[in-house]
């Protein structure tokens, strides 16, 4: 099968790549061309999804590709003016305050100050570029393009290089800081999320979230030299100051039986050895995001999700849906200890950003769901963990032993970093375009710097702010992105509270590139996202008052704009491989190994049709258990089906093969008990292309 | 009914004759900057609505303190009391009486001027209305036990009773997630020391604020809460001011000047509190200013500073008391609570391990749970037994809306621990609980209660109701 690329370079999804593609493709550059400027990829690929429709009108009238080549002017034409009629807000202009196509936003991500503290590096996100700040006065002195989606960003020892890792493009981008320029991209493994240099100089490591393992990279050649096994999601990375140990976190649980507590892990590397050497249990926790480790290399921290999915979602308060904490670990602990960050009555969501003071006497972490930092007492913590030889993760009232101050800082705040001297905390605000200065000697915001960019926010901006903002759910304990981790899925499970106590447990599903997947939930009850994120997600989610019709509106935009990511299991020429080529014959597959007809209704591409892999319809693949209600499942969409284990409804298959091999006795999920385990292996292979 | 006379007689000739200015401290706009309401009488015995009493035996009069003048409020009315400024500061809901001999009722009125307007009445008192979002408000009524929670539209439609166990239940505070702050008695349903308490706005979901209950005991009870800007509710406890904080389980202490407080406290910009105090050797509460302490955080925390020593007095009557301040300001609209109870009769319950408590975690493990309840003569009744499974948990169906008690047994029947109090489960709610009294500073651990290996459907408790 030829893939055709799309407009960012990623091969197109739908197989059989009619005329009019590429017309979305010249149209696309067209609009580049003109000076559309869109607000990010998620616009471009909505933009592009417009256009598509547009033209795909043209070709069914005309019906000839001789033609409709004839006609591309009058196409694009056409598609710019339906594109200004389907958002008002462009034909508005300048007087619509909330015009949706601007320049992009910024969306700082993660931060670095320069060795000798007089340059602040910011990591743009949504701009795809690092920007080089004067410390002193906030203002931005160069800016860098680098890859696609850059997530994490580190410097090589002595800080001659910055490395960013650039999650969609499967990049790592070398900056030489000393000429403020690209010298390098090198290839890494799948989804790049952070990245660092040993102390030697030799190997570069790169977590990759979507890979689950560390690329080792040669840090002079850019080559890959070997693949380090890590955890699920593997997203950030910490060195200690001698650069021997590096530490890695991820954002997804590590797989485990059904219905048990979700573990994760800290992978413990030798840099020297390119050696995975320890693994240090994370129980009861799904999402890990930042770790940092002290000078001295005797404390980590790192910052994490502790979810309560195995009980009845019945209400909120006392942390009945998620409690917010950090693991703490190494020589000044003495074993690994969980410490919450929330109080009794109030929430500090979504912990992502953390960082220890030179001196080690704090720890800062940000709370991207609350728009905080949180100040610990490093001291005050030790002595509680030594007070309290029980775990104490489930005691509200710990924080108050360590906490000494919660600084409001903006919108979705996301890495920090602190000046070499300790004296200066740098917040990355994702969402507001905005670094807040903390001067760490009064605990208050000293200055806010402003980063370059559209001053309006758009609706969808509106709308991704309220996805990440855990103001909505009761005491501010949640958002939407608790359960859907930067956008995705968590992979874990729950039971909701008006399917029953004990009953109807559901799989959190993805929710990338949702359009033409209605209806929602596992039993098809939502036709529409915003039935499925209004009244209802008010009443027995958040279990306080909702945002409102308008906030509700743009939070329903955002989602819809979500894309799929890119396929990385693809040839390199960007075909299907021919195992891939085999298990798509088998999902398209008529007739049995013996040549006998399977039902239609028998056949994988007959339920899972379509661009999505799903007809949207219900049925009843046998996998009901006797505490379901009904065995009739909402069809799922294929949609990066491969990185969103677990599988079913109930998420009680661990693994694709699972769901033929342990949950399909009766042939009834598709005609599968015929196929080999290399059958299998090339069903799955398929799969992963989707 | 003598001194009720007496007393609007005497405020009317104050207000008449002198204002109030005259003998009272006068009010300093360079302290005060915003209209005050607040309830002036001659007597106030703030814990007697708890005792289903009169806390104002010879009337009292709503007042406004404005621009350095005190005024009354509604001099329509033969009495006023419990003001609460509505949200957009303009209008003041209030408990009245048309006439001496009237039961409270409830009235507003516009607090610039205007004519008072009954919004409720009955035939027995409704005192204490404060308003909530979604145009409705929450009062007490007088029923035949005592004092019943209830919530209604403006206009007195769609009334909803809120609390189901005998007792005598005082709303205080909206809170900003939407709750109801209550008055009651500790054990909640059977005791008489004052505790405050916190109820969802469909009656669901009540819980002791928090659970470190022996302290208030000892202390004397705790009484009128009010949520601050911080979070905090601060509340009376013997006259002293105490404080609940979101960090901690357990009540802390608030360093005041000497003197007797009601609670009640309004926040006034700069931090600084509005408060009713008697203090030492006078013989009435009166209206003060205090700028309370700020904790150090660390040390050589430059925002930490002591509260003032002394209160500034706002508004003194040698022959009244000033309680009940409210602020005639626009504050923030609590959340509304969506209520997710479901078209049921009966409601259910699961606690996760019945042998957590704040107390100590049980020795024994208990084997089943009987649920109680109260007959309308108030004899305690067997709705039924539940099993308990090996790691705590159980799972019922209560009877609804009524009393409810719970009693861990062994295996061999005998009472391993019961409750002290009672609670109640809404029609169509389902409850969950960490364990039996494990304060609201537990959170749960995470894993699939063993009770729905046995069944997922709960036990039946409802006793046939």
């Amino acid at each position: 099968m030829n893939r055709r690329l799309s407009p960012e370079g990623y091969p197109c999804r739908r197989s059989q790549a009619p005329e009019w593609e590429g017309t979305i493709l010249c149209l696309s550059k067209l609009l580049g061309a003109t000076g559309a400027r869109l607000q990010s990829r998620k616009r471009r690929r909505q933009m592009s999804r417009i256009s598509a429709a547009v033209v795909r009108s043209f070709a069914v009238l005309v019906r000839s590709p001789r033609v409709v080549r004839t006609l591309l002017t009058i196409q694009c034409a056409a598609a710019l003016i339906a594109i200004a009629l389907s958002h008002p807000a462009i034909v508005a202009g300048a007087a619509q305050p909330s015009l949706d196509y601007t320049e992009p936003y910024a969306s700082p991500l993660e931060l670095l100050t320069s060795p000798d503290g007089s340059l602040l590096y910011v990591l743009c996100e949504g701009t795809g570029d690092v920007r080089i700040l004067n410390a002193a006065t906030g203002r931005t002195l160069r800016t860098i393009p680098v890859g696609h989606d850059p997530r994490g960003f580190s410097f090589s020892p002595g800080g001659r290089r910055l490395y960013v890792a650039n999650s969609w493009d499967d990049t790592v981008t070398v900056i030489d800081t000393k000429e403020d320029r690209v010298t390098s991209t090198w290839k890494a493994g799948r989804e790049p999320s952070s990245v660092a240099e040993d102390g030697a100089g030799k190997a570069l490591f790169v977590a990759d979230r979507i890979g689950n393992d560390v690329t080792v990279l040669n840090a002079a050649t850019g080559q890959i030299e070997d693949t380090l096994e890590a955890g699920r999601g593997a997203s950030y990375m910490a060195e200690t100051a001698d650069r021997e140990r590096l530490y890695v976190t991820h954002v997804y649980p590590n797989p485990g039986a059904y219905r048990t507590p979700p573990q994760s892990e800290i992978t413990v590397i030798d840099s020297a050895k390119a050696q995975v050497v320890g693994r240090i249990p994370l129980h009861s926790i799904s999402g890990v995001f930042h770790i940092a480790l002290s000078r001295d290399g005797r404390l980590g921290v790192a910052a994490e999700l502790h979810p309560k999915n195995l009980i009845p979602l019945a209400h909120v308060e006392h942390g009945w849906a998620f409690v917010d904490t950090l693991t703490v670990f190494g020589a000044d602990v003495g074993r690994t200890a969980e410490i919450p960050l929330d109080e009794i009555d109030r929430y500090y969501a979504l912990p992502f950003g953390v960082a220890i003071a030179p001196d080690k006497s704090r720890i800062y972490v940000t709370s991207a769901g609350s728009n905080v930092v949180t100040v610990i007492d490093t001291q005050r913590m030790l002595a509680h963990i030594r007070a309290h030889r029980r775990p104490f993760a489930e005691d509200l009232a710990a924080s108050a032993g360590y906490v000494i101050a919660r600084i409001p800082v903006g919108k979705n705040p996301r890495g920090l970093t602190l000046s070499p001297d300790g004296s200066r905390l740098y917040v990355a605000n994702r969402l507001d375009d905005t670094i807040s200065e903390i001067d760490t000697r009064t605990l208050e915001v000293a200055g806010t710097i402003r980063l370059a960019g559209p001053t309006n926010v758009t609706a969808l901006r509106r709308g991704e702010q309220a996805f990440y903002s855990a103001q909505y759910s009761f005491q501010g304990q949640f958002g939407c992105s608790n359960c859907h981790i930067d956008s995705t899925f968590s992979g874990l499970q729950w039971n909701l509270e008006p399917a029953g106590f004990g009953r109807n447990i559901v799989d959190n599903r993805l929710i990338e590139d949702l359009r033409g997947t209605e209806p929602f939930k596992w039993n098809g009850g939502n036709p529409s996202i915003a039935i499925e994120c209004g009244p209802r997600t008010e009443m027995f989610f958040w279990r306080s008052q909702n945002y409102d019709d308008l906030t509700l509106a743009d939070l329903v935009l955002y989602i819809r704009s979500l894309p799929e990511r890119p396929v990385r299991w693809l040839a390199a020429d960007g075909h299907l491989t021919p195992a891939q080529e085999r298990g798509r014959a088998i999902f398209n597959r008529t007739v049995d190994h013996l040549g006998q007809p399977i039902p239609q209704r028998n056949q994988c591409a007959f339920c899972h049709s379509g661009p999505k892999g799903t007809d949207q319809k219900s049925f009843d693949v046998g996998t009901r258990d006797p505490t379901d209600d009904s065995g009739l499942f909402d069809t799922p969409q294929l949609t990066s089906i491969a990185l969103t284990a677990p599988y079913l409804h109930d998420g009680r298959a661990q693994t694709l093969e699972e769901i033929w091999t342990v949950y399909n006795p009766h042939d009834q999920h598709g005609h599968t008990s015929d196929l080999t385990k290399d059958q299998l292996n090339d069903l799955i292979e398929y799969l992963r292309t989707r | 009914m003598m001194h009720r006379l007496e007393l609007v007689a005497s405020t009317a000739l104050l207000v008449l004759g002198c204002g109030f200015a005259a003998q009272p401290q006068p009010a300093s706009s360079a302290v005060l900057d915003v209209p005050v309401i607040f309830t002036a009488a001659p007597v106030y015995n703030s814990l007697a609505a708890l005792r289903g009493g009169e806390r104002f035996p010879r009337g009292a009069k709503l007042m406004l303190l404005h621009n350095g003048r005190i005024a009354p409020l509604v001099p329509e009315l033969a009495a006023s009391a419990d003001a609460s400024v509505s949200f957009d500061g303009k209008t003041a809901l209030f408990a009245g009486k048309k006439i001496a001999a009237d039961p409270w009722q409830l009235w507003q009125i516009p607090i610039n001027g205007g004519e008072p307007q009954l919004v409720l009445a009955a035939s027995t008192d409704l005192i204490r209305p404060l308003w909530m979002p979604g145009g409705r408000i929450v009062y007490a009524r007088r029923g035949a036990s005592g004092f019943v929670l209830e919530t209604a539209s403006l206009d007195g439609s769609d009334a909803l009773k809120l609390s189901y166990v005998p007792g005598n239940f005082i709303p205080d505070d909206i809170l900003r997630d939407g709750r109801v702050l209550f008055d009651s008695g500790y054990p909640l349903g059977a005791g008489k020391t004052p505790e405050i308490y916190t109820v969802y706005s469909d009656g669901s979901g009540e819980e002791a604020v928090r659970c470190d209950h022996k302290e208030a005991q000892q202390a004397g009870g705790r009484e009128h809460g009010r949520e601050l800007p911080s979070g905090d509710i601060v509340f009376a406890q013997a006259g002293r001011l105490d404080r609940f904080t979101s960090a901690l389980a357990n009540e802390a202490p608030i360093a005041a000047p000497p003197g007797s407080y009601t609670g009640e406290v309004a926040a006034l910009p700069k931090g600084r509190w509005l408060l009713s105090v008697h203090p030492p050797g006078e013989r009435h509460d009166e209206l003060a200013v205090w700028q309370p302490p700020v904790a150090a955080r660390f040390s050589g925390d430059p925002e930490a500073r002591p509260g003032a020593t002394r209160l500034t007095t706002i508004a003194r009557d040698p022959q009244l008391d000033f309680v009940e301040p409210a602020l005639a300001a626009p504050r923030p609209v609590p959340n509304r609570h969506p209520s997710g109870l479901h078209p049921w009769t009966t409601g259910n319950l699961l606690a996760l391990d019945a042998r957590l408590s704040r107390s100590g975690e049980l020795r024994i493990a208990p084997a089943h749970v009987r649920v109680e309840s109260l007959s309308p003569a108030g004899a305690v009744i067997v709705l039924g037994t539940a099993p308990v499974a090996g790691d705590g948990s159980f799972f019922v169906k209560a009877a609804a809306d009524r009393p409810l008690r719970f009693v861990l047994l062994s295996a061999q029947g005998s009472v391993l621990r019961q409750e002290h109090g009672w609670v109640w489960i809404r029609a169509g709610e389902q409850r969950v609980c960490v364990g039996c009294h494990t304060g609201p500073e537990r959170a749960p651990n995470n894993r699939v209660p063993q009770i729905f290996a046995i069944s997922t459907t709960p036990a039946n408790a409802t006793g046939g109701h």
